[in-house]
């Protein structure tokens, strides 16, 4: 026997209040051990969302919005930038490759598309170190071709060589797939599909920019037709040739200026080789921010600065959760202290029984904070197995819901660090119950006698 | 056990006692003992009304608490001299006590019971075992690995004993024994409390006010006239 097995059946004689209060503190432990892991990755997923990209212009109202929605696809950029302004901005000299994006399809009104071209698999990297990886198929190398993202495959049931049709306008909350207007005149052919990347690209269908300048120069001459025959009730013979003509497929050549329509450029400036930095982009930044090249005005964001000062605002959430996490943690300290302080009344004679048998009060003492510890480091390991069941539960619903790859692995750090502090402060909340132990009166409790 | 064989298992010298809360009491002492010796082995029967402070005796004997005046030498060790956890451990391994509602530790097996007072007083683990299982077996108690609270009320005051002798003491301190045992529960608890004590060599200070308990000592003591007997010259 030693002084462990006093702590083990004084754990076990009042078994229930030990699993209770063990119970307590594990949730506690959990509730702050996910926290800490899904804040940190979050964070992480949330930042590399611009993968290499250095700037992203639009004309969307703030920088904010712009990365929002150009990598996030958040929603369809509200203005163009022509596709002109694109191939004179391309020619700076600052610039290592600029990637223009068209944001405004989907498919099925859920999955938005992505119209780009071939540079986007080429020069854009999702992830600041990895490119693009193909599940199946390959990159775009003809018009009508769609690349899937990996989400959006699976939950569209998407595969390759499966023919879609895109539909008008992005994916917003309660669109009725069925009132969309279908570009149901071109077909494309799945061509590839992505690897999960973990970011919001999963969830888009990537084609190029020429077939959705297509599909709407075809909506736009398709359009045209019908005012001009509402306003023109003779139907001469020019007019049915005309339309056997427009029946036929358009194609690039029957591309206007005004078809060429972009929404956004990512943009790379040039580096110094194995570095990020470059003394280009504040020059770039500045000059763009300025308007020049782009007669309308530009929008242009970093996209790691803006989310990671939305996630600052955000920030003020998780911070609150941390605290409500502390609470918790301290009101499990509390529940320890309790439920130790009030098996004091029944452990007086026990106690009393120890000092008779040799045992000093400082011993006594150790026992009971030794005890409380103990209460902490059951609480703290099965917290730690409860957060790791919870960051996987967690980061598999991240994925789905938001499209967003986190990692589940509990931060070693984290799990230390808690669990040192739960020890810690369970061990404190030991010490009034312990004080109370060292102060019991050795003959008032051996009574009843004489 | 005793490290000075000739030193009586007890020694007495003019212990006086009152409580803390009682100080400002002007009339006297709580309890007053000018002169008691035990010798080892012997076994003295000690007898006051209730209330007369023999609990208190016991525990100033034990070490538990600490007289105003006289001293106390248990082997001849002033255990009021002793500090701290060495006085603690001196009496685990010196004292034994048998309490009237057995105080054993609930929730512990007899065995362990056993082991818990042998650890506290220092032995090494791996003696603990063997040597309790033992002393058991020799009081006849039939299930060490049960639960004290499962054993009957004889068995129980049966592992009480065992407890009590279990670091061979010198002196074995016991406060009303048999006060809540039917007389012939309290015979076989006397009978064995005696037999253990001769075995060992342990001297045994029984407190009692039970009158059937007289015929078993041939030396008895009472508190009043001991305090009494010592004023009387002065």
């Amino acid at each position: 026997m030693t002084d462990w097995t006093i702590i083990l059946r004084s754990l076990r004689a009042r078994a229930f209040s030990t699993i209770t209060t063990v119970v307590t503190v594990a949730v506690a432990v959990a509730l702050m051990l996910v926290l800490l892991t899904m804040r940190d990755a979050g964070r992480k997923a949330f930042e590399r969302g611009g993968g290499n990209m250095h700037l992203l212009l639009s004309r969307d109202a703030s920088p904010l919005v712009s990365v929002l929605n150009g990598v996030f696809y958040i929603s369809a950029p509200r203005a163009p930038v022509l596709f002109s302004e694109f191939e004179q901005f391309e020619k700076n000299p600052l610039v290592e490759w600029a990637v223009p994006v068209q944001l405004g399809d989907s498919f099925r009104a859920r999955w938005p598309t992505l119209a780009t071209t071939p540079a986007f698999f080429t020069k854009y990297q999702p992830d600041d170190t990895n490119p693009w990886r193909f599940g199946a198929g390959h990159a775009l190398n003809a018009d009508f071709q769609v690349v899937v993202g990996a989400t959006a495959a699976r939950e569209a049931g998407l595969s390759l060589g499966d023919h879609i049709v895109l539909t008008h306008g992005f994916p917003t909350r309660g669109t009725d797939p069925q009132a969309a207007h279908e570009h149901d005149e071109f077909k494309f052919e799945v061509v590839g599909v992505l690897e999960p990347t973990g970011l919001a690209h999963d969830r888009a269908l990537f084609t190029s920019l020429q077939s959705a300048w297509i599909i709407h120069a075809h909506d736009r001459i398709e359009a045209a037709h019908r005012a001009q025959g509402e306003a023109n009730h003779d139907h001469d013979d020019a007019d049915h040739a005309h339309d056997d003509e427009h029946e036929a497929p358009i194609t690039a050549a029957d591309l206007t200026d005004t078809d060429r329509k972009i929404t956004n450029i990512y943009v790379r400036v040039r580096t110094r080789a194995g570095s990020d930095a470059s003394a280009s982009l504040p020059v770039l930044f500045d000059r763009l921010r300025r308007g020049q090249g782009f007669p309308g005005g530009i929008t242009v964001a970093q996209p790691r600065q803006e989310m990671s000062r939305l996630l600052d605002i955000v920030g003020n959430v998780d911070r609150i959760l941390l605290a409500v996490a502390g609470a918790v943690m301290i009101s499990s300290g509390i529940a320890i202290m309790l439920a130790l302080y009030n098996s004091m009344e029944q452990r007086r004679r026990q106690i009393a029984v120890l000092r008779v048998l040799g045992a000093s009060p400082g011993r006594v003492f150790g026992l009971i904070v030794t005890e409380s510890a103990i209460i902490g480091l059951l609480g703290a390991a099965a917290g730690t197995a409860l957060a790791a069941a919870g960051a996987v539960i967690t980061a598999e619903i991240m994925k789905q819901r938001l499209g967003l790859v986190i990692e589940s692995r509990l931060d070693p750090k984290a799990v230390i660090a808690v669990a040192i502090a739960t020890v810690m402060l369970a061990a404190l909340a030991g010490l009034i119950p312990a004080a109370a132990a060292y102060k019991t009166s050795v003959m008032r409790n051996l009574r009843p006698m004489g | 056990m005793a490290e000075s064989g000739a030193a009586p298992a007890l020694r007495i010298t003019n212990l006086r006692f009152r409580y803390e809360s009682r100080a400002d009491d002007e009339r006297g002492w709580a309890l007053h003992v000018p002169g008691l010796s035990v010798a080892p082995a012997e076994q003295l029967l000690l007898t006051a009304g209730s209330g007369r402070g023999k609990s208190t005796l016991l525990a100033l004997i034990a070490g538990l608490t600490d007289p105003q005046a006289g001293a106390i030498e248990v082997a001849g060790t002033n255990i009021h001299q002793v500090s701290g956890h060495r006085r603690d451990r001196f009496r685990g391994t010196h004292i034994g006590m048998i309490f009237q509602t057995f105080n054993l530790l609930q929730g512990f097996t007899a065995l362990e019971n056993i082991k818990a007072a042998l650890m506290l007083a220092g032995k090494p683990a791996e003696e603990q075992d063997a040597k309790a299982r033992k002393l058991l077996k020799h009081l006849g108690i039939t299930r060490p690995d049960a639960l004290v609270e499962q054993l009957s009320v004889g068995q129980q005051q049966r592992v009480a004993v065992a407890r009590a002798v279990a670091c061979d003491p010198v002196l074995v301190l016991a406060d009303e024994p048999t006060a809540s045992l039917d007389p012939e529960n309290a015979r076989a608890a006397m009978d064995l409390i005696q037999g253990i004590c001769r075995e060992k060599g342990a001297a045994l200070l029984c407190v009692s006010h039970d009158p059937s308990m007289h015929a078993r000592f041939e030396r008895r003591e009472q508190l009043d006239e001991l305090a009494g007997v010592a004023e009387q010259p002065a």
